[in-house]
């Protein structure tokens, strides 16, 4: 048996783990340990493998920006800015068919701005929204799949982890890379307010439990209207941490790391300044943020871990001579490569799929005159789908964690997603078709 | 004929000037080398390029531990471990010719009992020297005399910031990946680098003004394999391996004097230019640095005095004047 | 509201002790780390807006800030591993272990204790691996940074790997008996 065939056995494996219910991070250990013991006949060189991922498989600057985004994340929810963001949304796209979810989408690229991990936005958007929307006879799963698949967003529209992964991988700007992010970001939103509004009028019964009501609602001239002035009252917060996350970052306070880090701050003055913040409760928050940071750096560990051990049964190598042998041009070479990170976006996380691709792929783009900051926008949206698709999807994971509602399973997220899923294929076709989508405000 | 299994790694890509040679020299020469001597054993070579299997922090650990057989080694980042390889960074101004470097490491690899050892202990052994090409100043503004760098902020990551002391500029951390960003958004207003490392980064780009200052050239780190795993080579591939790895260092030299030359034309075909630091301000600059190599020699002992006069001995013997007599007094 | 309740399933991972005293005493280490774990984020948060601060307005970077929160994410993810377990916090897909819950709970448990065992099995892996390499640490004053600039020892570091493996695979097996309890209770 080739490596290659223990290779594939072993994801085999570790799909069905995961499906049976075992814990993510258990199974990539696990696998993987037994993987590379088997792959090299080797027991003492897994241990080695082991020890080296744990202690510095993800000591790195960049992750520890994660706790810092989860962490403004949910400050940002105590203090209500998401809230506030998400009510003047709703104010504004009342008479819109579908408002609900549109005001959820508008509301997550805002908040887009400030954030740089889609868990973030996943989790604050949880608790706003999906309440509102089941209060207004939004389908409770409708709703939480609404949130996971906007919240992707999150990771298009600078700041973004995975863009500042990309660009340290691949060696391009990650200023560039920002920039170079915005347009498509608006693109998917853009997208996910049609297919909102089209799936609303075309299936009410997958959107809503009672289209009826909704209706009425909707065309009720009764209802007060919300004040000029306070809606831009509720903006102010938001809009000062924006000026301050992108502003800062654009006029060189600080670096594209260092945004998680000042965000947290800013949000802790938001919330200060506003009062929704004592002691005990300023406490509750940083332990949640540890909470729910442990579960995703572990996994982050794991995967890292789990894709040494591919590296090690020569997977990615063998990726790369199946694209250098298969003769592609630009274009057939792309699509592969996109259809590629979609699979392992099924089993791997964000992180770690960038991981292994950027180091094979990004040489091979070049070489193929694809210009890398474009190739890195359609790397993203690629494995951004992967936050959506089960198995191992992690959007979905947080909202569903974060939910808590044992009405609402897994699968019925999954499901909910479907349609956004489609619109980031659509919008990753459009952007891989034509570069200029990610290139225009670059060069 | 007998196949023997190889475990080659890095935890950069094969581009890299530090892996280039490895791929393109060391891999090839092992392979001719063998099958001109008769052909009685072949390697197969199981590459684990670009950081598949480990960052570059643990390159040590990497080829020590067996992960893979042979690696590359970055020392620079072994302050802990293998502090004696580092006395080129705290000895900045020495010589900026690298082939030198190349040449006097891996004589002194081999043959001064306090670096071979210190391979060896770390479970090791060294093949082949890495270096880099002489640090400049690549920023947003020329320096033509030392009040230039007052106030100013710098990328200087890790042992560099020392070079930086009572120079009044300040240093920030970072990384090759992280200067481009870093210079174009004001965080830094330039870097110290060299030329062979900076071309791929397009930092010249938002950092038009390159300085030469000639702070050196610098031993980076070596091409090493696991001590076990070379010990228990037959014979014939163990010389096959040494005499790859002398081919190795004078590809690597030549690779990296090839690129950092092309690394200059291209740039400055984008628009970089060139200025060079006055002799009596870089004068002041050497003179003005605080003594910093007492830390190292604090940490490292007799060791340590033992292999920095070794070098600087070196040095002059092949014709270079190091602009400050570190060795001094000892 | 929802944070709130949230946040009392928090603390309520940590049985009494004169219920289960392994349990009681176990879930306060953990959640002890895990405070500190919390805290460590806080500290992360203040050293990089201290930097910028530094960095920009009084010519004084604090040296050595990404190096320290290199390893300090490490070190948060060990400190808080063990209260993630008990919490039942770490992430999964269990759509099928929830189906199977109405229909045969004894089998989920069984299931469940196999998960657990696995996860134990996996932190006393870690814990084995890492321990020689501590002691490594310890013994030759293995420091990170740079000898004149910054040096901090890595021994607290590797030392928190090893504590937090340690009590994560006791957690797992506590786990482990708790839904072995489960099974003979159901039996
Ligand atoms: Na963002
Ligand atoms: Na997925």
């Amino acid at each position: 048996m080739t490596t290659l065939t223990i290779g594939f056995i072993l994801i085999a494996l570790l799909i069905a783990l995961v499906l049976l219910g075992m814990q993510i991070a258990y199974a990539l250990f696990s696998v993987a340990f037994v993987g590379i013991w088997i792959i090299r006949d080797n027991l003492g060189l897994a241990f080695r493998m082991l020890e080296l991922t744990a202690y510095s498989g993800i000591a790195d600057y960049l992750f520890a920006t994660i706790p810092l985004f989860v962490l403004m994340g949910l400050l940002v929810s105590v203090s209500n800015v998401g809230r506030d963001t998400f009510e003047v949304a709703e104010e504004v796209l009342r008479r819109m068919i579908c408002g609900l979810g549109v005001a959820t989408v508008a509301a997550n690229t805002i908040f887009a701005a400030v954030t740089g991990v889609s868990i973030a936005s996943a989790a604050v958007f949880t608790r706003v929204a999906v309440p509102e929307m089941t209060r207004h006879g939004y389908r409770p799963s409708f709703s939480a799949g609404t949130v996971a698949g906007s919240s992707v967003l999150g990771m298009l529209i600078p700041p973004s982890l995975l863009l500042i992964i990309y660009g340290v991988l691949a060696e391009v700007s990650i200023g560039g890379m920002f920039i170079a992010g915005i347009l498509p970001g608006l693109m998917l939103a853009g997208g996910f307010v049609a297919m909102l509004v089209a799936i609303t009028m075309l299936f009410p019964g997958f959107v809503l439990t009672d289209p009826e009501a909704v209706r009425e609602r909707r065309l009720d001239t009764e209802i007060e209207r919300m004040p000029l002035g306070t809606m831009a009252a509720k903006l102010i917060p938001i809009v000062a941490l924006v000026i301050l996350v992108l502003g800062g970052l654009y006029s060189g306070f600080f670096t594209p790391t260092e945004a998680g880090g000042i965000g947290a701050f800013g949000a802790l003055i938001v919330a200060l300044s506003r009062r929704s913040l004592d002691r005990h409760k300023l406490w509750q928050v940083m332990k949640q943020t540890g909470v729910i940071s442990v579960s995703i750096l572990l996994l982050l560990i794991a995967a890292s871990f789990y894709s040494r051990m591919l590296s090690i049964a020569g997977l990615p190598n063998a990726i790369a001579g199946l694209v250098t042998d298969s003769g592609f041009g630009p274009l057939g070479f792309l699509f592969f490569y996109a259809v590629i990170i979609l699979l392992m976006g099924m089993i791997l996380d964000s992180t770690s799929i960038l991981l292994i691709m950027v180091p094979i792929a990004a040489p091979i783009a070049q070489g193929m005159g694809i210009d890398l900051s474009h190739f890195g926008i359609v790397t993203v949206i690629a494995v951004e789908i992967g936050l959506l698709t089960p198995p191992f999807g992690i959007s979905v994971f947080t909202v569903h964690n974060t939910l808590n509602d044992p009405n609402v399973s897994v699968e019925q997220i999954f499901a909910a997603t479907l349609p956004f899923i489609l619109v980031m294929l659509v919008v990753l076709v459009i952007v891989a078709l034509i570069p200029a989508t990610a290139t225009v405000f670059l060069y | 004929q007998e196949t023997i299994t190889v475990n080659i790694g890095s935890s950069h890509p094969e581009a890299n000037i530090w892996v280039y040679a490895m791929k393109n020299t060391f891999q090839p020469e092992v392979n001719r080398i063998l099958s001109e001597n008769g052909n009685e054993y072949q390697v197969d070579w199981v590459e684990a390029y670009a950081g598949t299997l480990y960052k570059f922090t643990d390159t040590r650990e990497a080829v020590m531990d067996g992960i893979v057989d042979v690696g590359m080694v970055g020392t620079v980042w072994e302050g802990a471990n293998m502090p004696l390889q580092n006395v080129t960074y705290f000895t900045p101004f020495a010589t900026e010719d690298h082939k030198m470097i190349i040449e006097i490491f891996d004589d002194l690899s081999e043959n001064l009992p306090e670096l071979r050892d210190s391979w060896a202990e770390n479970g090791m052994v060294h093949l082949s020297s890495l270096i880099t090409d002489s640090y400049d100043i690549y920023g947003t503004f020329p320096v033509a005399t030392m009040a230039d760098l007052q106030n100013r902020k710098l990328n200087a990551p890790g042992t560099s910031a020392n070079w930086l002391q009572n120079t009044g500029a300040t240093p920030v951390d970072g990384a090759l990946t992280t200067y481009y960003t870093n210079i174009q958004t004001g965080v830094t207003e330039g870097t110290l680098s060299f030329a062979s490392g900076i071309l791929p980064t397009r930092v010249y780009e938002v950092a038009p003004e390159l300085t030469r200052v000639g702070i050196g050239s610098m031993y980076f780190g070596g091409i090493a394999a696991n001590k076990d795993f070379f010990d228990g080579l037959p014979e014939p591939v163990q010389a096959a391996m040494k005499e790859a790895a002398a081919a190795t260092s004078v590809a690597h030299g030549d690779y990296v004097a090839d690129l950092a030359a092309r690394a200059l034309d291209e740039m400055q075909a984008a628009g970089l230019t060139i200025h060079e630091l006055p002799a009596e301000e870089k004068t002041k600059w050497v003179e003005g640095l605080p003594n910093i190599i007492e830390p190292w020699l604090e940490q490292t002992g007799d060791a340590g005095k033992v292999v920095l006069k070794a070098y600087f001995d070196a040095l002059r013997e092949r014709g270079a004047t190091p602009l400050r007599n570190w060795d001094e007094g000892l | 509201m929802s944070e709130e309740t949230a946040a009392q399933s928090d603390d309520a991972f940590v049985p009494r002790f004169s219920e289960a005293p392994f349990g009681a005493v176990l879930g306060s280490v953990a959640a002890v780390m895990s405070s500190v774990g919390t805290a460590w984020i806080g500290v992360l948060m203040a050293l990089i807006v201290a930097d910028v601060i530094g960095r920009n307005f009084l010519d004084a970077p604090i040296t050595g800030v990404s190096e320290i929160a290199a390893r300090s994410v490490v070190a948060i993810v060990f400190l808080q591993v063990a209260a993630a377990i008990l919490q039942k916090r770490l992430t999964r897909a269990d759509f099928l272990i929830r189906r199977l819950e109405g229909s045969s709970p004894k089998a989920v448990s069984l299931i469940e204790t196999f998960f657990c065992l696995v996860g134990a099995a996996v932190f006393s892996l870690v814990l084995w691996a890492s321990f020689p390499k501590f002691l490594d640490a310890w013994t030759t004053s293995e420091f990170f940074g740079v000898q004149g600039v910054f040096t901090i020892p890595t021994w607290p570091f590797r030392g928190i790997t090893v504590l937090g493996s340690a009590v994560a695979a006791l957690a797992a097996l506590y786990r482990a008996l708790e839904e072995i309890r489960t099974v003979r209770r159901l039996a």
